[in-house]
């Protein structure tokens, strides 16, 4: 449906007046990735867009150290990127698949998922657990990590983001994801990713985000640390997962019990992690 | 605001709110084969083809559309001589009531433009963003198969 408190367009043509733009019309402008979010959710009190459209921030890049995704990147051209779908097993590709339909796939873009960050996100996790960074504008030019952007970021006070930069050496890492909808097309009551790298036996590195508790997703260190470096078993990973049950802040929302979601937490990183050590993520 | 639109091949110069969906556009400017549905996303009804991809109409700004190459349902057929999907759907018996029909065609048209052998595997995940009420998709799914056969030329039989 229209949105009739939509006055204006603003089609910027440099990061420096997309900016100064948002500065002049403050909580009143929202920037406009692919526009879902906007068309969605964009409260009766904005007025005025700010098309990143002009500023060249399409398409998937890699150096020597990292991969990175243009924020006006759909998630269509992410998942058909050859580099993405080498990087980490191809695992953030196996996430995008699973994220809505191709016919909003075609539309997303990883600017607005991240100007939005909603907290029942499927792809923030992915990019957590990966240790995204963002390349940002708000002044100037600077990168900040997800979890920072995240833990600090103010409704209404979005940044320029540019892109999200992946760093590459996440080669022999394997991941599994596990988002639990009560239909195809719901938003998730809980999500959970891991990615892992085993050997010899043993877990040498954990990540484990888990997002829609109904908070913003969030790594849990404090369960990684209780697998990293120990030996591989059945045991240990059914006591991660009561940990990360028990660490979540897990509340009462309209979809979910607080209880429901931990018992959630608990069947989803068991579950992901034993994907994992199973090699069913290849 | 004005935006320029190539509309089944035909460039148009036209007026839209600042907050218009794509669409309204469309329906306003006679392209009625686009269908109003939950006009959130989820059911697919008023897909068209931007930029060559399917996408839902009623979440693309008309203002983002601005510039763009746009084929709706009424722009799959080449005059009077039906899109073999069209053809596929008619003799698949792939249509009850009807409604969901235009944005299945362009789902699948995007499709076949990029894979011309889908498995069926692939022509559900791409019908997976349209929403039928009244059958239970299989005769979709083998119209995709049969308009992808002889868009091959082969024989569909």
């Amino acid at each position: 449906m229209a949105l009739h408190h939509v006055r204006d367009v603003i089609r910027p043509l440099t990061l420096e007046e997309a900016w100064q733009r948002k500065l002049e019309h403050g909580p009143a402008a929202r920037f406009l990735g692919g526009g879902i979010d906007v068309v969605l959710y964009a409260p009766p009190t904005v007025s005025t867009l700010i098309d990143l459209e002009g500023l060249d921030l399409s398409g998937v890049r890699e150096d020597a150290s990292w991969i990175s995704i243009g924020a006006m990147t759909t998630m269509t051209e992410a998942i058909e990127s050859a580099t993405l779908g080498r990087y980490a097993s191809g695992f953030l590709v196996r996430v995008l698949k699973a994220v809505a339909s191709p016919l909003q796939r075609n539309l997303a873009t990883f600017g607005g998922t991240l100007g939005s960050a909603h907290p029942w996100s499927d792809v923030i996790p992915a990019l957590l657990v990966l240790e995204a960074e963002l390349a940002i504008y708000d002044g100037s030019e600077r990168t900040v990590a997800l979890g920072t952007y995240l833990d600090e970021r103010k409704a209404g006070e979005s940044p320029v983001i540019r892109a999200i930069r992946l760093p590459k050496g996440s080669e022999s890492a394997r991941g599994a994801f596990a988002s639990f909808t009560r239909t195809g097309f719901d938003v998730p009551l809980l999500n959970v990713t891991c990615l892992a790298v085993v050997g010899e036996g043993a877990w040498k590195d954990v990540r484990i985000a888990i997002g829609g508790t109904p908070g913003l997703a969030k790594r849990r260190r404090d369960v990684e640390e209780e697998l990293v470096g120990r030996p591989i078993r059945v045991e240990g990973i059914a006591a991660a997962a009561r940990s990360a049950a028990d660490a979540i802040d897990a509340r009462d929302d309209v979809r979910a019990s607080a209880g429901y979601r931990r018992r959630l937490a608990r069947a989803l990183v068991e579950r992901c992690l034993l994907e994992i050590v199973e090699g069913g993520a290849e | 605001m004005t935006i320029t639109l190539t509309i089944n091949g035909t460039t148009r110069e036209l007026s839209a709110g600042a907050g218009e969906t794509l669409l309204e556009v469309l329906r306003r400017e006679g392209f009625t084969g686009v269908k109003t549905g939950c006009g959130t996303g989820d059911c697919g009804a008023c897909a068209v083809l931007m930029n060559g991809r399917a996408v839902n109409s009623c979440l693309v700004l008309a203002a983002k559309a601005d510039g763009g190459e746009i084929v709706t349902v009424e722009g799959l057929a080449d005059g009077d001589r039906l899109h073999p999907l069209q053809e596929a759907f008619l003799d698949e018996g792939a249509v009850q009531c009807g409604y969901c029909t235009p944005g299945m065609l362009i789902s699948a048209a995007d499709l076949l433009s990029r894979k011309p052998s889908p498995t069926e595997e692939e022509i559900k995940e791409a019908l997976s963003g349209n929403l039928c009420r009244c059958t239970g998709y299989t005769k979709q799914i083998r119209a995709v198969e049969r308009a992808a056969e002889r868009m091959r030329g082969g024989d569909d039989e």
